[in-house]
């Protein structure tokens, strides 16, 4: 490798994975409840 | 230190959520991303040193790495991140330093004092220790990451969403610098 070469390697190496840890950081969304099918339940009368 | 940077970063952004991740990351890196142009510039030489670890001689890097740009360049991230808050861009600073404090224990006496400093810091471990200082730098990447990994585990965090997978990043990170597998 030359020297140049060790250049550019060096600031891949820290530019390159920054996108990906940050994307990985990112908080969950909490899950949605998931709708039920059919008519619901009205108000007790 | 390369990947143990990473994990600093990550630990820092555990313990001040606030500041954006991809701030501290690049922050942890900026000495290393300044030092790139530098060397390809003439500002900063370096030498490829195959087979004597770790592989290259930093012969001047005082612009990117000596104490005293380390701290002006942590000044000036800082700085750049005002709008945010004190406590972020106190975060991005101590980003940018901790860079110099990870590579000390690595480096060989190559970290000046000052540009131009006849004195050079660096315990060595890189020259000492050929391929033991892997196992320090993992030990740093496993304190990094596990204090990471627990803080995001706490209800209500807003950072953390796939701790496995970020450490799972970083290790591999460690393992494509090892001495066994890094190109020469």
């Amino acid at each position: 490798m030359s020297t140049a070469g060790l250049a550019i390697y060096v600031v891949l190496g820290f530019l390159v994975p920054v996108p990906l840890l940050a994307w990985l950081d990112r908080p969950r969304r909490p899950k949605q409840p998931t709708p039920q099918p059919g008519p619901q339940p009205g108000p007790p009368k | 230190m390369y990947a143990g940077h990473f994990a600093a970063g990550l630990a820092i952004k555990a313990r001040v959520p606030k500041a954006p991740t991809w701030g501290l990351l690049l922050g942890v890196g900026f000495l290393d991303i300044l030092f790139g142009p530098f060397v390809l510039l003439g500002i900063e030489r370096a030498r490829v040193t195959p087979g004597i670890s770790p592989g290259f001689s930093l012969d001047t890097i005082d612009w990117s790495h000596s104490l005293l740009m380390s701290l002006v360049w942590a000044g000036l991230y800082a700085a750049a991140f005002w709008s945010k808050g004190r406590a972020v861009a106190a975060a991005m600073g101590l980003a940018v330093f901790s860079h110099f404090l990870l590579d000390l224990p690595m480096h060989p006496p190559d970290l000046a004092l000052w540009p131009g400093s006849s004195v050079h810091l660096g315990f060595g471990l890189w020259r000492s220790l050929p391929t033991g200082w892997w196992f320090v730098e993992l030990g740093v990447i496993m304190l990094g990451v596990g204090y990471y990994w627990a803080r995001s585990r706490r209800p209500g965090a807003e950072f953390g969403g796939r701790p496995a997978l970020v450490a799972l990043v970083v290790l591999l990170l460690h393992v494509a610098n090892s001495p066994w597998l890094s190109p020469k």
